[in-house]
């Protein structure tokens, strides 16, 4: 592998009894890079991002982050990793505070250092006044807010977020994406799921469009309008176009029915 | 009033059982028959034990007919009894499962933005809670007098006695619905007022509640209180007229007893405006509160600053203090596990309470030894079972965040067991201190009995954690479930016969030493110390930890690795 790619996926086949979730996917993703994956409910993204941090294991095939194994060492990997899953359970019984404060301890924070980042990221993202209340008590855009804070206070090599601007305020997800473009000058890889097109278009370098657990169109938007034949347009219309699914007004017209 | 709405409500409800069963999710499709399988079993048997009594019944008519009437007046005065037993016991398990899912917000939310009014959904939610144990039993006593009646002549008391019983089931679960929504008003209130002590006044009323209902609970349900109980409740009911909750039961024996049929009839009107009472409050109430939440509990104000724990002085790594922080917090802040915690401690409390009078000055010596050596060992070993299965379930859906972390094996074990033994200590401590106070122990006895409670925590914690990882379970709703119910049997199991083991060796002392106390001729036997007892225990104490240990190790191994969310 090599010293610029940050994540590499060969041949990985993930099923869930009769259900083939990845249908043997090959993928490299570099460091440094903002890698978008999209596709429709069911496609495969949310596992492929699990498989990534060793949440799931692959049935065949091999996936390597940051030059590690994950399945060889997996505590290696997630010691570089910050993940937000899709629907984040929090400790309910903690404060922000104490949640954060959790993590720090986990990643093996210097206590100055940890202290610091959870008040700049808390005064950053607007919980500041909460962050002495249990996190039962919170919206849950507060609780994606702590989710999301969870993922960047040690200062991860990859980030790996799974619909990490959902229940957002627009401020705080203008700030989650200028903070990922920051981090990505600095070298930090970032792979989203997202089902918010307009979110991939502005954010990723490049984009995966996953369909029924397989990859059918992999670049930049520029590449993207090449294979679907759309050059002007978005990426809604290269979506549906790709996965099959465009035929959206004969369905509208049936519903009216 | 829209009944389908409810039908349909309660079928969520009851559809939610399937989490709690752990069935399989995926292509469900529901048996009808087996759905409902504790209403035919309670069918059935109440039928069989109807007709075995009506069976019994001609029995006795054909051998002594002067018996006839003792047994129809037995039966008479069973009748009687039975709506209040049925409330009590209906109470008590409606009230029983609100307790348990209080850990779980989301559960509770109504529907608010479907087109079902509060009428339904308070009706709902009061027959929903019926739903199960309490239902069944009105089944099964419903079926059961009725089976009866033809054969001596009670057809009438019989169907009266079914109808009261529904009633008096309905009367008890609008009473929880009452009090569970005032709870949350209260517990809202308090939070607001209490500010910052909110969590321990909220620890600290837990606990409180849950010993005074468990003691409650134990008392009526378990030896021969519940004998005595029965008895009272028949022989209280006419004195005590004048609460509500004993008007179903008088209309009976007003109606069939006393032969005061005005009296009777006059009970059920106030019977029946007592239960649409009981549900336009707690219709209102719902109205009123229904949706409220209580407020968040402020821990801390200002500005954040981290301390440096007592952990990393005793040598845990950053993470392995963070775990134990964090479970700590969550024993003492979340309902469900307050709930573990002072379970192993009330069924100690409970056979104390009950050996109180044989344990004065006149009780032998030996007696008070054991019962001694018994609140020494039983509580904390028994704490050390419950938390070592529990410790790694109860993390629930948030244990991605586990899988997530770089958490080693290593890591997770050290942390969790230094959780189960300290705990378990505090436990020993306490009922040690409480035992001595009581029973008078001598020097040896505590020593022996205090470093055999260590040798239990340590084995019987490793023993559990292992299982406890093996037979985790994360389902959080309708309530958490942390462990598997074949896991946590056969945790049980095993621990005890562990803790047999380990305590194996004092058996031939103890016989000793009783023998020689019945019959002081026969002397002990001088190889028979404890102290070399007690060795040998710690050397079984000491395998049995390392092995169980390693048992947990490989488990967590296996789980860290095999995390599949």
């Amino acid at each position: 592998m090599s010293e610029a790619v940050a994540v590499e996926l060969k041949s990985v086949v993930k099923r869930y009894s009769e259900i083939l979730a990845v249908n043997n996917i090959d993928l490299t993703i570099k460091k440094g890079e903002i890698f978008g994956l999209l596709g429709p409910n069911g496609s495969g993204k949310s596992t492929t991002l699990k498989m990534l941090l060793g949440l799931v294991q692959p049935d065949s095939g091999s996936i390597t982050v940051l030059g590690k194994d994950v399945q060889k060492d997996p505590v290696a990997v997630k010691q570089q990793v910050g993940y937000v899953p899709e629907s984040p359970r929090l400790y309910e019984f903690l404060t922000g505070i104490e949640y954060l404060d959790f993590i720090g301890d986990i990643y093996n924070m210097q206590t100055e250092e940890k202290k610091n980042r959870i008040n700049e990221y808390l005064k950053a993202l607007e919980l500041e006044g909460r962050e002495g209340d249990m996190i039962n008590g919170y919206s849950d855009g507060m609780k994606q807010k702590i989710a999301l804070i969870s993922a960047f206070l040690h200062r991860p090599k990859l980030l790996i977020l799974d619909e990490p601007l959902s229940a957002l305020d627009p401020r705080s997800a203008r700030i989650i994406k200028d903070f990922l473009n920051q981090l990505k000058m600095q070298g930090v890889t970032t792979i989203m799921s997202t089902h918010v097109l307009e979110i991939a278009q502005a954010v990723c370098d490049r984009i995966g469009i996953m369909y029924h657990g397989k990859i059918l169109a992999l670049g930049n938007m520029k590449e993207l309008r090449e294979m679907s034949k759309l050059p002007d347009s978005g990426l809604e219309d290269i979506f549906l176009k790709l996965t099959g699914t465009g035929d959206t007004r004969a369905i509208v017209e049936e519903l009216l029915k | 009033m829209n009944w389908k709405n409810v039908l349909s409500l309660m079928q969520v409800d009851r559809k939610s059982g399937r989490l709690i069963r752990g069935r399989k999710l995926t292509r469900y499709r529901e048996n009808r028959f087996l759905a409902y399988w504790p209403y035919w079993t309670a069918l059935g048997v109440g039928l069989a034990a109807g007709l075995l009594a009506g069976v019994a019944y001609n029995f006795v008519a054909a051998s002594d007919a002067s018996a006839v009437g003792d047994f129809k007046d037995g039966a008479l005065s069973l009748f009687f009894s039975l709506p209040t037993l049925v409330l009590i016991y209906s109470l008590v398990f409606t009230l029983f499962q609100q307790i348990q899912r209080s850990g779980v917000r989301t559960s509770a939310q109504v529907p608010y933005w479907l087109p079902v009014t509060w009428q339904e959904h308070t009706l709902a939610s009061i027959l929903a809670s019926l739903m199960g144990f309490p239902l069944a039993s009105v089944v099964f006593i419903a079926t059961a007098t009725i089976a009866f009646s033809p054969f001596s002549g009670l057809v009438v008391p019989a169907v009266s006695t079914s109808l009261a019983v529904v009633a008096a089931a309905f009367m008890a679960s609008a009473t929880t619905e009452v009090f569970r929504i005032l709870q949350v008003r209260f517990i809202g209130a308090v939070y607001k007022s209490t500010g910052r002590a909110a969590v321990w006044v909220r620890f600290a009323g837990s606990l409180v509640f849950f010993i005074v209902f468990y003691i409650l609970y134990f008392y009526v349900f378990y030896g021969s209180g519940i004998v005595t109980f029965i008895q009272n409740v028949a022989s209280v009911q006419t004195v005590a007229w004048f609460v509500p909750f004993v008007w179903p039961s008088l209309t009976l024996f007003y109606s069939f007893m006393s032969g005061e049929v005005l009296i009777g009839l006059a009970f059920m009107v106030v019977s029946i405006l007592f239960i649409t009472g009981l549900f336009f409050l707690a219709t209102s109430l719902n109205r009123r509160f229904g949706l409220y939440e209580p407020p968040a509990i402020t821990v801390s104000r200002g500005v954040y600053a981290p301390k440096t724990g007592m952990l990393g002085r005793l040598g845990f790594s950053s993470l392995e203090a963070a775990l134990i922080r964090k479970d700590l917090k969550a024993f003492t802040r979340r309902r469900e596990l307050m709930a573990i915690f002072i379970f192993p401690i009330i069924m100690i409390i409970i056979p104390l309470f009950q050996t109180f009078g044989s344990t004065s000055a006149s009780a032998p010596f030996q007696l008070s030894t054991y019962l001694a050596a018994y609140t020494f060992l039983f509580p904390a070993a028994i704490m050390a079972m419950s938390l070592g299965n529990f410790m790694v379930g109860e993390e629930g859906q948030s244990v991605w965040r586990l899988f997530s972390s770089p958490i080693s094996a290593q890591g997770l074990i050290k942390s969790k067991f230094f959780f189960i033994v300290l705990f378990s200590l505090i436990v020993l401590a306490i009922t040690g201190t409480v035992g001595s106070v009581i029973y008078h122990p001598t020097a040896r006895v505590v020593v022996i009995a205090l470093v055999e409670g260590v040798f239990l925590i340590c084995a019987l914690g490793a023993l559990s954690l292992s299982n406890g990882i093996r037979g985790a379970d994360f389902t959080e709703t309708p309530r958490p479930r942390m462990i598997r119910q074949s896991t946590a049997i056969l945790n049980f199991v095993v621990c005890a016969a562990a803790g047999a083991g380990i305590l194996a060796p004092f058996v031939p002392y103890l016989i000793s030493s009783t023998l020689s106390t019945l019959m002081p001729s026969l002397g002990t036997l001088p190889f028979l110390d404890p102290y070399l007892a007690t060795v040998v225990s710690a050397v079984i104490a000491l395998v049995l930890t390392a092995i169980f240990y390693r048992f947990a190790l490989k488990n967590a191994r296996e789980f860290l690795s095999k995390a599949e969310i």
